[in-house]
């Protein structure tokens, strides 16, 4: 009977093991282009900058060999301490305004353009086919003192002069940053929106809650996932940012990612700009662990 | 050159490290970014170690700045039915400096007389002959003396200008004739720098302090930084885009505003401007040709140098572009008299002289450092 059993269980947990290496083979074929990009592109480029900065891998007249000489400067500066929380307060106040702005954007296409959503979200996204630049720069033509702002406030008789905390200001950094930025966050948002079960949004309305209640009881908290994934996406590339801060900031540009900037360029100085980007990158990978454990986004994700 | 001795002694120490990071970690590339980087600077290549330019190979790398690829900035080279050179472009010497040091092919690049010294340092440059240049004895030789580095011609000084101030006249006194235009309270909101220690500089002869502005002792850069510091307030904006610059120039945003000669040349027929080369002496930069020690188109190098040293590239130059020229027979006739005027060509020399010409600057990274200071308080 053993025998018997035996053989007939056989081809069956051959068949089996058969299935599970074809989807062993399939899982790790379709892991294996990301792992190798992530690898090549993130892993290697970080090792490379981390080494850098203790002096294990040196390339410039300057760089000392095996020193931390360069992260104790970093943290017992004030200026590039300062220069880091300046840059995490920008990138918290643009992330939060970007969300603010998103948000009535993609419930609007989610939950009330019906069958138009769509175009209109092509709509949102067109401006973003062109340069990055030119699109900063043209808030110059619209904010300047020369521009569409001031000049409509100066013809109407509302100001006599220009005013001129609109650009070259802290305001027009938040202002453009917020809208170079709103469409990467009104899509995640219009997602989780657009994935909702309408069935729970008529039970909230059919046991009597208003439009408000249901949005704040229903809407808002199904909509998270979005929120937080918006949130993110907004505040990791814009903690170091400093193209756009540079072109519209005034003197009041200059961030932690400028300063990063400027070691690697002018300074000639890898080693303490890099010492900089490593501090970035842990920085932000803190961040996001108390972000993640204040928004719950264990919860949010499951 | 504490630092770097210290980084040289540790050569073996370093190579073992990388070796088995590079087998370890199977990063062969890390190993790779150490290429070419020796002490020293490279000695004058052995004559008879020279093939003929019959054997070379012709296929010269140029490594240059956008722009500077046009076709009659070599013009002679190419009359000469050489072949074309391979162009690859820098945006900043700073960046063209660590990838000469990562392994970067050139055989010749166009960096300010500043920087002469890093390439030398990484052993990455040799001096030209001179007697292959026939344009050579025409340059200017205060600017070919800054080319030099031992005493020997390790560059060959083609293009300057100057870094001075320009001012709406119609706003501005120009009898001041100072650099504390861009320090002026009585500008507050008026007034544009450029991102650049030589701001710290500028602060240093406004300031009247004794030491060398490009090389100051700890005391006088501290000064220059915290009268940087107290100025920002005054600040209409730090400028990285050029036209911008010029834009809000013209726009009246801006009174005073570092700048170099072409903003002049630019914007004086439409507005009233003035530019500045303040009485203190005016930072002048420089720039040139410098050769790869390795090069194997030694003689080609020198005919594109040859080329670009020629008097009808500088004539062009100045009257289109508003950049000097180191050849001193350009026909000052045939130049608008005010861009002679500005750039003293009528004596060139003398005006040079009298400038502040830029140098190596051994304390570099502690003038960079001050200035991220200085933009750090502006915020």
């Amino acid at each position: 009977m053993a025998t018997e059993a035996t053989t007939d269980d056989h081809p069956r947990v051959a068949a089996s093991r058969t299935r599970r290496s074809g989807k062993w083979r399939v899982t790790s074929g379709l892991l294996a282009t990301p792992l190798v990009w992530l690898i090549v592109f993130f892993v290697i480029p970080v090792v490379l900058v981390g080494l850098y900065s203790v002096g294990a891998l040196t390339l410039l007249r300057n760089d000392v060999f095996l020193s931390l000489e360069k992260w104790r400067f970093f943290f017992t500066s004030d200026t590039y301490v300062s220069l880091f929380w300046k840059s995490v307060r920008m990138s918290l106040g643009v992330s939060i305004t970007s969300v603010l702005l998103a948000y009535p954007v993609a419930y609007l296409l989610a939950l009330i353009a019906g069958r138009r959503k769509y175009t209109l979200l092509l709509v949102i996204i067109v401006p973003f086919l062109t340069s990055y630049l030119l699109r900063v720069l043209a808030w110059r033509v619209i904010l300047g003192e020369q521009g569409v702002v001031n000049s409509f406030l100066q013809t109407v008789g509302l100001v006599d002069q220009p005013v001129e905390w609109l650009f070259y200001s802290q305001f027009a950094i938040y202002a453009v940053l917020a809208y170079v930025w709103v469409p990467f966050v009104a899509l995640p948002i219009f997602v989780s929106l657009e994935s909702l079960d309408e069935h729970l949004l008529e039970a909230s309305s059919d046991l009597g809650a208003s439009r408000l209640h249901t949005f704040r009881t229903v809407t808002l908290p199904l909509s998270i996932p979005g929120v937080v994934a918006g949130f993110i996406f907004v505040f990791i590339p814009t903690i170091g940012e400093y193209i756009t801060p540079q072109l519209v900031g005034g003197p009041g540009g200059f961030m932690f990612g400028s300063a990063i900037q400027s070691q690697f360029t002018m300074g000639l100085n890898w080693q303490f700009g890099s010492a900089m980007a490593m501090f970035l990158i842990f920085a932000v990978a803190v961040l996001l662990a108390i972000f993640g454990r204040f928004l719950n986004v264990r919860s949010v994700a499951e | 050159m504490g630092q770097f001795d210290s980084v040289m002694r540790n050569e073996q120490t370093r190579r073992r490290f990388l070796r088995s990071m590079a087998v370890a970690g199977g990063m062969g590339v890390l190993a790779a970014c150490r290429k070419d980087v020796q002490s020293g600077g490279g000695g004058p290549a052995s004559a008879s170690a020279i093939p003929p330019i019959t054997q070379e190979t012709g296929e010269l790398k140029v490594h240059e700045w956008a722009g500077y690829e046009a076709k009659w900035l070599w013009r002679d080279y190419a009359k000469a039915g050489y072949p074309d050179p391979e162009f690859s472009f820098l945006t900043n010497t700073e960046g063209a400096i660590a990838k000469t040091a990562g392994g970067f092919e050139w055989d010749l690049t166009h960096p300010e007389i500043g920087y002469i010294q890093d390439y030398y340092d990484l052993d990455a440059i040799q001096p030209w002959d001179t007697s292959l240049i026939s344009n050579f004895p025409k340059l200017n030789p205060v600017l070919s003396e800054a080319g030099k580095l031992n005493g020997e011609q390790y560059q060959i000084v083609l293009d300057w200008g100057y870094s001075g101030v320009i001012i709406r006249t119609d706003e501005v006194d120009p009898s001041i004739n100072s650099y504390s235009y861009l320090f002026d309270d009585e500008l507050a909101g008026r007034i544009s720098w450029f991102d650049t220690p030589w701001i710290l500089s500028m602060a240093h002869v406004t300031l009247g302090l004794s030491s060398d502005p490009l090389d100051a002792t700890p005391e006088d850069l501290q000064t220059a930084k915290e009268y940087c510091i107290e100025a920002t307030k005054n600040l209409h904006s730090i400028w990285v885009d050029y036209t911008q610059m010029w834009d809000d120039v013209t726009q009246g945003n801006i009174w005073a505003a570092y700048s170099w000669p072409d903003t002049y040349v630019v914007l004086k027929e439409d507005v009233p401007v003035q530019y500045v080369k303040p009485k203190e002496g005016v930072f002048t930069w420089a720039e040139g040709l410098i050769l790869r020690s390795d090069t194997e188109n030694y003689h080609h190098a020198h005919e594109y140098a040859d080329a670009w040293a020629d008097v009808t590239v500088g004539q062009r130059l100045v009257s289109t572009w508003g950049y000097g020229h180191s050849n001193l027979d350009i026909d000052l006739s045939q130049i608008d008299p005010d861009v002679v005027e500005v750039f003293g060509l009528e004596d060139p020399e003398g005006s040079l002289n009298s400038g502040i010409l830029d140098a190596y600057q051994p304390q570099r990274t502690e003038y960079n450092l001050a200035w991220d200071e200085v933009k750090a308080a502006a915020g």
